[in-house]
């Protein structure tokens, strides 16, 4: 498979089709791979594909180092696809302008990440070429299964959990960068007029910072799991990241990553929208 | 530090009562930044007025807080008093101790502690206000008027008295509305036609109104004084410069048995048609629905006939776009069905009257077309059934309104009067009839109402009997009429030959879709919105939107035109300067830092966002933002809560301003 896509991103480049070919080349430690961006035909060996691709690359694609190369191809996993079309709805790059090298995926990581077994994308639903055998969607599976489990504690207990996991935070910021969806010039987070996030890293301040980047998230995440990978702490990030998708799509049917030309859901109304909130 | 004065208003003791105002002033006077702080009786008074005038220039005030109602109520009044004392309006914050607190607790003490806070709160944001100035935009000085009935063209009539140009849209291919269905008005008896044929002339013939029949009105965008309009132009399928109106096609149309809408389902039009003879214009319509040309492609007589070639069956819907300042609604009214068929989940109807079953149980505007000398009977009493003149005619009023059960519980207002005008020309027309009425009590409040109904009682018989009716049933020919006489506390049988509902009076059909479009409010019975039931009646809460007739209320027709007459007015006034002042309270972006999500865009409301490209020197594109236009911006606020990158900021609500609040709140 890797060859095929080497042979493409080759082509691509040597047309002048993309200036630059976002991927993966393996990194400094074994069983690890790390972001390559290849400008050069010459230089299409160094990609890889392997199930250590874990990084989302999709992150890639509105940061001006990398679009200021020009037109991009990017190798993608099925869930980094679903980081791109959610970036397609909102204006931060049209479909022509990117050339999606999709490849089909079991699982990444040994033993599979959390998000993987729960996957319905093991092949991308979006894609200029198909890398990999196609392997029909999973259907019988409850993405919100341990969001359902950690429901049933009493809100005493989770205040509990939730106090403790998030007294742990550094405040690093890990997780908003790596985030494809942060891609706000200036983050809310590093606004000081006014101070709406407190800086210093106590439970309060760590509370506002991560109430709102999950708030931010809703009806965007797509669970790519790179903000908890990354994180350095361990903080279960994807939880409260999912536990407002289930939300989103009890309340709207709507789950983000599946359809370039469906409205946001937080930012679509109709006048005759039910308003049962306001009594 | 700022130098900001307080003045805390007793409001005589709506405030007084449930707050401790004294200690509101002394304990505001202590906060950082405030030079000055009092209490006085009525602040919106002169004498309190001149001390916040004199207060800012005595203490060299640079912000103001008025610790008194509803910004609803005083602001404007306030903020010219900070004028006149020679500040910026918009350093004039008021802090609602009256709705948000005295009149909502019981206990004073504590009461009085959250005056307190509400009174810092507005100390720290007044702290961080700027001064703001009124943006001026141009006002279109010409008016839509929706609907033409008998206050829509009154209202149009009047605006283009004063001089400007109106476009009146009205629905149906004629004018006119459902006066023009009447036969006799109370309570002079005057003919209903007419009296208003010559106003729809008038309309027609005034150059500066344009009219479109057949139309209507399909999207609204803008804001006062600069609304955009699209009105969409149902296919005629008669080309109306070409047509004289000789009526060679609808008399020689060859689908003779379509019910009248006019007639209310009494009498019969042809496919091509004009709704009744004096219609405004006089160029017929073809209803596809029912046209065999459009059908089955066959007939085509109309065509054929026509010497002067009007007929074009090719004729396509058409949208014309018009910019207007202001819009007059007038859409009057309908009916309550009295079937079982209830268009509302909540109305059940009266099924036990038979309206459905017996084609001799008919409503209100049924009986006045056949009162009517151009109705289907040329004004003979003729029942539907055979046609018999009936020698009893039954009368039953409130037949849905005052009755939550089955319908609605708000009273019609003008069925007492036409019941009474009913009887009364029934017996003009039928000596020998005798007109019997069922009613709850009656409403004659009006000049020369009351006169009126006396006279239907008193000179010409009509026998009132107070109760409601329990059913309706056949026995031969004629209904038996089966109620309570409440004042003799027995039941009664009446034997009629007709009997006549006095059905509720309805919003139009899809008055509520048509104010979601516009952007103004509807009530719970769907009747449109006024501004304030007393101070005003006539405007929307949406600036350049006013209400005519009908549509805002059960009304007779003196009540219709005199609140068109008002509209009308109203426009007038607004047409009266070329410029108008709008709020400088709207939204803009901060181009730095925006990330061109659109999340703003699609949120807006008004849609006065749009895309903005950023290029440097040589044309080349650097990045995409989103932007204002200050003209469209209401400063509703939505867009600012929706921008996940804090890039847009309300004038007068900006983040620093909020978050002074919000601190303020949290360090009490
Ligand atoms: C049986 C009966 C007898 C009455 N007798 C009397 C009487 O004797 N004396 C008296 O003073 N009053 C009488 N009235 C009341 C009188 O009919 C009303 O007061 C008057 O017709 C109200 O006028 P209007 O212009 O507000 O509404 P309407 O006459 O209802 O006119 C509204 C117009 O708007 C049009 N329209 C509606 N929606 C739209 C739209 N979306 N776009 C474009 N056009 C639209 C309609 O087609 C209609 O032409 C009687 C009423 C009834 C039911
Ligand atoms: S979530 Fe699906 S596509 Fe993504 S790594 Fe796991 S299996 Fe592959
Ligand atoms: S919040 Fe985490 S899981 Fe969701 S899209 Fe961002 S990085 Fe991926
Ligand atoms: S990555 Fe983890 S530690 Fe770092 S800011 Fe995010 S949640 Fe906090
Ligand atoms: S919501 Fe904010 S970031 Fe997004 S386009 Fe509008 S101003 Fe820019
Ligand atoms: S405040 Fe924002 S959302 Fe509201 S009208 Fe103005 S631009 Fe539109």
């Amino acid at each position: 498979m890797i060859e095929q896509i080497r042979e493409k991103a080759k082509e691509l480049l040597a047309s002048g089709e993309v200036k630059v070919v976002i991927g993966y080349e393996n990194g400094g430690l074994p069983e690890t791979t790390r972001p390559v961006f290849i400008t050069s035909p010459d230089e299409v060996d160094r990609l890889v594909w392997n199930k250590y691709c874990y990084a989302n690359l999709a992150t890639f694609l509105w940061r001006k180092e990398v679009s200021s190369l020009g037109k991009p191809a990017i190798v993608a996993k099925g869930c980094d696809v679903k980081a791109i079309v959610v970036l397609i709805q909102e204006s931060q790059i049209k479909r022509e302008d990117v050339v999606i090298l999709g490849v089909t995926c079991t699982g990444v990581g040994d033993p599979p990440l959390s998000k993987c077994p729960i996957c319905d994308v093991n092949t991308p639903r979006e894609y200029d070429c198909l890398f990999g055998e196609e392997i029909p969607p999973k259907t019988d599976i409850n993405k919100f299964a341990d969001v359902d489990e950690f429901e049933k504690k009493s809100p005493e207990e989770r205040w509990e959990f939730w106090e403790e996991q998030l007294s742990k935070c550094v405040k690093c910021y890990a997780c908003r960068q790596v985030c494809p969806m942060c891609y706000c010039e200036i983050c809310i987070a590093d606004k000081n007029q006014p101070q709406w996030i407190e800086t210093s890293s106590h439970t309060r301040g760590n509370y506002h910072w991560n109430l709102v980047r999950a708030w931010h998230l809703a009806g965007r995440c797509v669970d790519c799991l790179e903000c908890e990978r990354v994180c350095p702490v361990d903080i279960p990030l994807s939880l409260v990241n999912r536990r407002l998708a289930k939300s989103v799509k009890a309340r709207f049917g709507y789950e983000p990553g599946y359809d370039t030309e469906a409205p946001p859901p937080f930012t679509d109304f109709k006048p005759q929208d039910p308003e049962e909130f306001i009594k | 530090m700022s130098r900001i004065g307080v003045f805390v208003c007793h409001c005589g003791e709506n405030i007084a009562r449930m707050v401790d105002v004294t200690r509101v002033a002394e304990e505001t006077a202590k906060l950082p930044g405030v030079a000055v702080s009092v209490d006085y009786r009525y602040m919106c008074s002169d004498p309190g007025q001149n001390m916040i005038k004199e207060a800012i220039r005595e203490h060299k005030l640079d912000g103001v807080v008025v610790a008194a109602c509803s910004p609803q109520m005083h602001e404007p009044t306030f903020r010219a008093a900070v004028v006149e004392g020679g500040l910026n309006p918009y350093l004039c914050e008021m802090a609602n101790i009256r709705e948000h607190c005295s009149w909502v607790h019981t206990d004073k003490e504590l009461a009085t502690q959250k005056a307190i806070d509400l009174v810092r709160i507005m100390v720290e944001k007044v702290g961080k206000n700027q001064e703001l100035f009124p943006i001026k935009v141009p006002v279109t000085k010409r008016a839509l008027v929706i609907g033409g009935g008998i206050a829509g063209i009154q209202a149009a009539l009047d605006i283009a008295s004063g001089g400007h140009e109106v476009v009146l849209v009205e629905r149906e291919p004629s004018i006119g509305g459902n006066m023009a269905r009447l036969s006799e008005t109370f309570p002079t008896l005057d003919c209903s036609q007419c009296i208003l044929t010559p106003r729809m002339v008038e309309v027609d013939r005034d150059p500066r109104i344009t009219l479109y029949t057949y139309a209507e009105v399909e999207e609204v965008g803008g804001f006062v004084g600069n609304f955009k309009v699209k009105i969409r132009q149902k296919a005629k399928s008669v080309i109306a410069d070409l047509c004289n109106g000789c009526g060679d096609c609808w008399n020689k149309c060859p689908q003779k048995k379509i019910p009248s809408e006019f007639d209310a389902g009494l009498g019969y039009r042809t496919a091509i048609y004009v709704p009744f003879p004096q219609a405004v214009p006089n160029t017929p319509v073809i209803d596809r629905e029912r046209c065999t040309k459009f059908l089955k492609d066959k007939c085509g007589i109309c065509e054929k006939v026509c010497t002067l070639n009007a007929i074009d069956y090719t004729m396509e819907d058409e949208i014309i776009e018009v910019e207007v300042g202001a819009i007059v609604v007038a859409t009057g009214y309908d009916l309550f069905s009295v079937g079982k068929d209830q268009p509302n989940e909540q109305w059940t109807g009266y099924g036990e009257y038979n309206y459905d079953a017996y084609p001799d149980v008919i409503d209100g505007i049924q009986f006045e077309r056949l009162l009517s000398a151009s109705g289907p009977t040329q004004g003979e009493i003729r029942r539907p059934s055979d046609g018999k003149e009936p020698k009893s005619v039954v009368f039953i009023a409130c037949v849905g309104s005052r009755d939550p059960e089955k319908g609605l519980e708000y009273c019609s207002k003008i069925c007492c009067m036409y019941i009474a005008k009913h009887a009364m020309l029934y017996k003009h027309k039928v000596h020998d009839g005798q007109p019997y009425v069922f009613y709850m009590d009656i409403r004659a409040g009006g000049k020369n109402y009351e006169e009126f109904v006396r006279r239907a009682i008193e000179e010409d018989g009509v026998l009132y009997i107070r109760g409601r009716v329990s059913k309706i049933y056949k026995d031969g020919e004629q209904l038996v009429v089966v109620g309570a006489d409440t004042l003799s506390d027995s039941q009664v049988q009446v034997r009629a030959d007709l009997v006549v509902l006095a059905t509720a009076i309805v919003p139009h059909r899809d008055a509520y879709e048509l104010a979601q479009k516009i952007g103004f409010g509807c009530g719970s019975q769907g009747f449109f919105s006024e501004a304030h039931p007393k101070l005003r009646p006539v405007e929307t809460n949406t600036a350049g939107i006013y209400l005519a007739g009908a549509c805002q209320a059960p009304k007779d027709i003196p009540d219709a035109v005199a609140q068109a007459g008002a509209a009308a007015s109203k426009v007038q006034l607004l047409f009266s300067s070329d410029e108008l002042e709008r709020e400088p309270i709207i939204a803009s972006v901060n181009e730095a830092t925006c990330v061109h999500c659109r999340n703003c865009i699609r949120v807006c409301p008004y849609s006065a966002i749009t895309d903005k490209e950023i290029k440097d020197k040589k044309g080349n594109l650097i990045k995409m933002v989103a932007e204002v236009n200050e003209g469209l911006c209401l400063g509703c606020g939505a867009c600012v809560a929706a921008c996940p990158s804090k890039s847009i900021q309300l004038a007068g609500f900006n983040d620093e301003q909020v978050f002074a609040e919000i601190t303020a709140l949290g360090s009490g």
